[in-house]
């Protein structure tokens, strides 16, 4: 006290035992003065506010400090615990609950020291008023809850696990009987928390009574009488109890509980609305025939509810129990009833409400309402259920997880609640993220499908601006609902879907509006399809949601930034729903710029715009992301790896199969050392896409024509100049000869058999050599068809189709014949093995006559000698 | 502790080497393996597919768990089993089989849970992609093929397809020898080697061949630098070959394309590589029996371990969570016992004994790890709020209790002056009666 004069600044440590001190002095109500509820005991929030930001209590010890302050703060802490432990033995409730309060944060604040050495006095202290004499409810609750933080902390010293357990034990029939003899809702949820304590910390105490909590706690959650969150709590304790045995039957066994339990309430609650084999099917999963029943959970059976209401509370609280346990740790290995748990969810997300027609005479129209009610409730819950079975069995969920997708896209095409939806948008992730690319090739349809749906439809963003502001906001970019339009043909029913809602926003407006965060989940799903996904498989849907998510992005911004600063007018001051629609639409569409692609990102150009933008005007958090991204998006513009691909090339080839064929020639022209080396890789390459996959290369061809129907309107030089540019020198001499030219109707033929000439004259004398090489290649087909049985079919017609029509070429068009002489007469130099040449040469005769054919139907058209159709 | 694991075709055990220190740590005994036969199971246990008898029609499969040289385990298969992997975690093992079957076993109860005819010859190695969710085999026909593990265990999509695997390629034409896949997810790239020379570097995402190496020499072994600038071909002439991804290859570099360099030590041939990430150090095998460690920016040998006499055919580095015989000398004080027991042996067959497993799963449920909460101090505002607006009954009852003691206490204060007015009054009514009387006694 003498040096308060000298106190330097507020970090100063004398100063803590002078606050302590005069903390006491101002606040704590001495023994025989009456308090006061409506002044001081209204103070103890800012109280305790005051002891946590000065760690008034915490009693640093160091070498540095001055050992006359180490003793002046000891003294401090010992008045200020003699004061608490007054009013602790005070007879009148107020003082004693103000006492218990502040002895629960004494626990947490206190020197490990201090702790150490008088937990074991404040427990018996607080021991007592939970016991008989005590009748205060605050009181009770309070005490409670300090005598959980006091376990808490306790069960951070290892070393005194022992001593704890002892001393636990001593809880438990206390906390037995307010749970059991007590009858206010409040107690039982001081109770649960203490319970949650002694199970989660010292479940070694529990172990004698382990029967006695299940029954205590069980008997009310089934009577399902009670607040959720009272429930909750309870349930929560339930599914942690097996850890006090922390053996794998008393697990499974109370698992097995649960579900017999959940399974006979909805046997009564769905009586009616479904079919009667549905509930005999889960119970004969549950209990395999041969077995035996277990006990009913708590013991004996309760069976107190009215018949009137739907025993939804009980079903919810043993459901979210079956949550916990599975996402709770334990400390063996246990065994999980997927199958069973899969069956429940599937089963309840069934029901819809919808009475079965076997069911209609039997079910009166208040009974359904009643239900109908009920159910989002239980389906919430169902689908919590299967989130935490994915959390909790991970990996090895894959014998299951067919089974899932199944149930989970099912559920997709009916559920319109936004809530439902938004947790199954979630479910998506998790199956995505802890699936991989494995699921994401055969999830990725159904997502796409819902969250274009959400994402396409009128939102709640869009209540403002009037019907008429609508149209002109979407037609804004018309280069991209061009795009879109030009792909109408490619994904048929996804894009008309995504194309319907324009005209038809006038009458869908009043009964399909999607919320905002249902938005924001579809968005969120899509970002992580992309960022699993987006490398396989992916061409059939990619650009559509590109243009998808740069509209959505666009949209969501045109009206300024949202602010993502937590808003106290909002509950928890959570941040504004706009803003975080705002950050969740910006966030895919840099996923969608950076996703793998085949393509050059069509919409990078608007989306560095955006960021741009961004990055000045938004807000903090948005314009940090934006920054992000723009940082991100850099290494699209100035690639560091070198391109792995030697085939870009023949890669593109099918794109666009005639400037490319030209652009070989001049390789071949120009690097005769490379030439062997590159066509033998061009042909394996090629014979891989065929023996591939007939659909899959059927389909790919396919994708090339619509590209090649997409590009049509492009002047055909100009698709040469883009693809040829890059290569090579003498590129600029075949671009002189090919502007010499005249313009021909079919110019692209001649063209290129010009081309060839110029670069490559020699050819022309092999082409007579040619045919006999054609036939050579269909003779050495025959022994590789016995090799790769799984490719005859394939294999068996190719050579026939190639040869035939190769030979009407030959009669017709120069071009051709030279062409396909070239590759041959590659062929023969390559210094591979012969097995290797058959293969190679085969395919290649194949691909070569196939895309000529395939990418430019010009050719056929427009030469009348040219009968490819005919055979 | 990094730990390198190695075994070899001719019985000598399998070695396990401290990568850090060089210390030789436990040899587990008896143990003939083909190549890509060695596992460990999400590093809980050493599991290895056996060459035995070559004209055996049944193969077997052997556990080791970490603390014991004995082998405790021993699963016999339906065929020989030579490439064995387990996914990351440790839930399944895969085994490629002699026919061309490739057979996925649950660990924890050792269930086939699949089997599926992958290849026309048998499969010489798997590879699971990085999310575990692709499987990757190469067989002796020269096949490299991608699978979906949850297109396998789809029965019904499986009814709706032409095939069940994702991508064929096809371009090697002799036996594939070793697989690695790199960094990506989806958009991985797979590197094969085969019996034709050629090392061939294939896209997940585009599903077709992106680059093709010719070497020198038949290439039984790959290794890929995590960044992906090169991989590492060990080849039959002794020589590790470094094969360009990322890097610069001029078109005239001594080997062949895209080969920009080589260690060599003049050894036999390379019969397996392994890539550890810390320190880059690159592990490769021989037919000598040696174990070479190699430094990848300087280009040294660090280190090298004797195997044994005989071609050491597989390494694996294993992460260990825990020091190697720290089981037995601490006595273990957390409950994890159960990674000291081993699962039991797989089975033969998929028809299941107990069928009521089949709808059940073993799992070790997810750790969770949370800081203590206290509540005392949302439990004081929360008991003030209902102090304040002095609704609930709990507040009504103490607000009673403090009444009634004021009560008590009026009526003791009450009761107090009453005694004080009483005696009062007597002392009053004594003062009179005694005046009278003395008034009396004077008038009489």
């Amino acid at each position: 006290m003498a040096r308060f004069d000298q106190l330097e600044n507020m970090y100063d440590l004398g100063l803590k035992p002078v606050m302590l001190r005069s903390l006491i002095r101002q606040y704590l109500p001495a023994e025989n003065h009456p308090l006061n509820l409506n002044n001081s005991c209204f103070e103890l929030p800012s109280l305790v506010s005051i002891v946590q930001t000065h760690c008034l209590l915490s009693e640093l010890d160091s070498q540095s400090i001055d050992p006359k302050l180490i003793n002046t703060w000891k003294s401090a802490v010992d008045d200020w615990l003699s004061c608490l432990l007054s009013l602790l033995s005070s007879d009148m409730s107020d003082k004693c609950w103000v006492g218990i309060c502040l002895l629960g944060v004494t626990c947490q604040e206190c020197s490990n020291q201090r702790f150490l050495s008088s937990y074991s006095i404040w427990l018996n202290k607080l021991l007592s008023h939970i016991q008989p004499p005590a009748d205060s409810q605050l009181v009770k609750i309070a005490s409670c809850t300090s005598l959980a933080d006091l376990l808490t902390r306790l069960a951070r010293f290892p070393e005194v696990k022992k001593d704890g357990n002892l001393l636990a034990g001593k809880l438990i029939q206390p906390v037995l009987k307010l749970l059991n003899e007590d009858n206010v809702e409040a107690v039982w949820e001081g109770a649960a928390n203490l319970l949650y304590a002694l199970i989660a910390f010292f479940p070694a105490s529990i172990h004698h009574y382990y029967d006695k909590v299940e029954a205590a706690i069980a008997s009310k959650i089934l009577s399902g009488k009670y607040s959720t969150k009272t429930l909750k709590k309870l349930g929560y304790c339930l599914a942690l109890l097996p850890k006090a045995k922390g053996d794998k039957d008393s697990w499974s066994l109370m698992m097995q509980k649960f579900m017999i339990s959940i399974n006979d309430h909805l046997n009564e609650a769905f009586q009616g609305v479904e079919e009667e084999a549905k509930s005999d099917e889960a119970r004969r999963l549950l209990v395999p025939p041969g077995k035996d029943l277990p006990l009913p959970l708590g013991g004996a059976s309760f069976k107190g509810t009215s018949s009137e209401r739907l025993p939804t509370a009980t079903i919810s609280t043993l459901m979210f129990c079956c949550c916990k346990m599975l996402t709770s740790s334990y400390p063996v290995q246990v065994t999980v009833p997927v199958r069973s748990m899969l069956a429940l969810v599937e089963r309840l997300l069934r029901v819809d409400g919808s009475l079965p027609h076997t069911m209609l005479p039997f079910m009166t129209s208040v009974q359904q309402e009643l239900i109908c009610s009920e159910l989002p409730v239980l389906h919430a819950y169902s689908l919590e259920l299967l989130i935490a079975i994915i959390k909790g069995m991970r990996r090895q969920l894959l014998p299951h997880s067919a089974y899932i997708v199944r149930v989970v896209t099912r559920y997709f095409k009916r559920c319109s609640l936004p809530e439902l939806r938004i947790k199954l948008y979630s479910i998506i992730r998790m199956l995505l993220v802890s699936m991989g690319v494995g699921i994401a090739i055969y999830l990725a349809p159904d997502v796409i499908e819902n969250a274009s749906n959400d994402l396409n439809s009128l939102g709640g963003e869009d209540i403002e601006t009037s019907p008429a502001n609508t149209g002109p906001a979407t037609g804004a970019l018309p280069q991209l609902s061009n795009r879109k339009r030009k792909h109408g043909a490619e994904t048929g029913s996804l894009e008309e879907k995504r194309d319907a809602p324009s005209p038809k926003v006038g009458e869908s407006n009043t009964h399909q509006m999607t919320p905002i965060t249902v938005k924001m989940a579809a968005l969120d799903t899509l970002e992580v399809l992309l960022t699993v996904g987006a490398a396989s498989k992916s061409e059939s849907w990619r650009s559509s949601i590109d243009s998808l998510l740069m509209k959505t992005a666009i949209n969501s911004c045109k009206r300024g930034w949202g602010n993502l600063e937590s808003n106290i007018f909002l509950p928890h001051e959570s941040a504004s729903v706009w803003a975080d629609f705002q950050f969740s639409s910006l966030r895919a569409l840099l996923t969608s710029l950076l996703a793998p692609a085949r393509t050059r990102p069509p919409y990078l150009s608007q989306g560095l715009e955006l960021f741009r933008r961004g990055k000045q005007e938004a807000g903090m958090k948005l314009a940090q992301f934006c920054a992000y991204a723009l940082f991100a998006l850099e290494v699209l513009i100035h690639p560091r790896a070198l391109p792995l691909d030697d085939f870009y090339s023949a890669c593109h080839n099918s794109t666009d199969g005639a400037s490319n064929r030209f652009l070989e020639n001049i390789y071949s022209g120009s690097r005769k050392q490379n030439t062997s080396f590159l066509s033998d890789m061009r042909r394996t390459e090629q014979g891989g896409v065929e023996s591939h996959d007939v659909d899959l290369y059927d389909r790919w061809l396919q994708n090339e024509n619509e590209n090649q129907n997409e590009n049509e309107n492009i002047p055909v030089e100009d698709m040469k100049d883009q693809t040829s540019r890059p290569n090579d020198p003498s590129f600029t001499n075949v671009l002189e000869v090919r502007e010499q030219e005249p313009a021909a109707a079919n110019a692209d033929v001649h063209m290129r058999t010009e081309n060839e000439i110029v670069v490559q004259p020699c050819h022309l004398e092999e082409s007579v050599p040619k045919s006999q090489g054609v036939a050579s290649a269909k003779a050495v087909m025959s022994p590789a068809v016995g090799t790769n049985p799984e490719g005859s079919e394939i294999e068996s017609k190719t050579p026939l189709s190639a040869s035939d029509r190769l030979n009407d070429t030959n009669h017709d068009m120069f071009s051709c014949v030279d062409k396909v002489d070239g590759f041959d007469h590659v062929a023969g130099k390559t210094s591979s093995t012969l097995r290797n040449a058959e293969k190679g040469s085969s395919s290649m005769v194949h691909l070569d006559s196939d895309s000529s054919m395939d990418s430019f139907p010009g050719i056929v058209d427009a030469d009348p000698d040219t009968d490819a159709d005919s055979d | 502790m990094n730990v390198v694991i190695a075994s070899s075709s001719i019985d000598g055990g399998i070695g396990c080497w401290d990568l850090q220190t060089g210390a030789e740590q436990l040899r587990y005994k008896t143990c003939a393996s083909p190549p890509h036969g060695l596992t460990s199971v999400g590093c809980r246990f050493l599991a290895c597919s056996q060459l035995r008898d070559p004209s055996a029609t049944s193969g077997h499969l052997l556990y080791w768990s970490w603390s014991k040289p004995q082998a405790q385990v021993k699963s016999f298969p339906a065929e020989p089993i030579k490439p064995l992997i387990a996914n990351s975690d440790g839930a399944y093992i895969v085994g490629g089989g002699s026919s061309g079957d490739i057979y996925i076993w649950e660990v924890a109860t050792g269930r086939l849970l699949k089997k599926w005819h992958a290849h026309y010859r048998a499969i010489t190695c798997l590879v699971f992609s990085e999310d575990d969710s692709l499987l990757i085999s190469g067989s002796e026909d020269g096949c490299v093929r991608v699978w979906s593990l949850f297109m396998i265990f789809d029965d019904v999509r499986r009814q709706q397809v032409s095939h069940l695997y994702e991508y064929s390629f096809t371009e090697h034409t002799l036996r594939v020898t070793d697989i690695v896949i790199g960094y990506g997810g989806g958009n991985a790239i797979i590197v094969s080697a085969s019996e034709d020379r050629t090392c061939k570097v294939w896209s997940l995402s585009k599903g077709r061949l992106l680059r093709n190496v010719v070497f020198p020499s038949i290439i039984d072994a790959i290794a890929i630098d995590p960044g992906e600038h090169v991989f590492y071909a060990g080849s039959r002439d002794g020589k590790i070959y470094i094969a360009a991804l990322n890097a610069e290859s001029s078109p005239r570099d001594n080997y062949g394309l895209h080969i920009i360099g080589s260690l060599t030590d003049q050894s036999k041939p390379v019969t397996c590589l392994a890539y550890s990430a810390e320190g880059d150090l690159l592990l490769s095998g021989s037919e000598d029996g040696m174990i070479r460690v190699w430094d990848v920016k300087t280009q040294n040998i660090t280190r090298m371990f004797r195997h044994s006499k005989g071609p050491v055919n597989n390494i694996v580095i294993v992460r260990l969570p825990y020091p190697l015989g720290w089981a037995e000398s601490k006595s273990q004080p957390s409950s994890r016992k159960h990674e000291l027991s081993l699962p039991p042996p797989l089975e033969k067959y998929a028809n299941s004994t107990d069928e009521d497993m089949d709808n059940k799963a073993i799992v070790m449920l997810p750790d969770s790890i949370d800081l203590p909460s206290y509540l005392s101090s949302h439990l004081i505002n929360d008991h003030i709020k209902q102090l304040q607006q002095q609704g609930s009954s709990a507040v009504a009852e103490m607000e009673a209790k403090r009444l009634k003691a004021d009560c008590q206490r009026s009526m003791e204060m009450f009761q107090q002056l009453r005694k004080v007015y009483d005696n009062l009054q007597e002392f009053c009514v004594n003062e009179l009666l005694d005046e009278q009387t003395m008034e009396g006694s004077k008038g009489n």
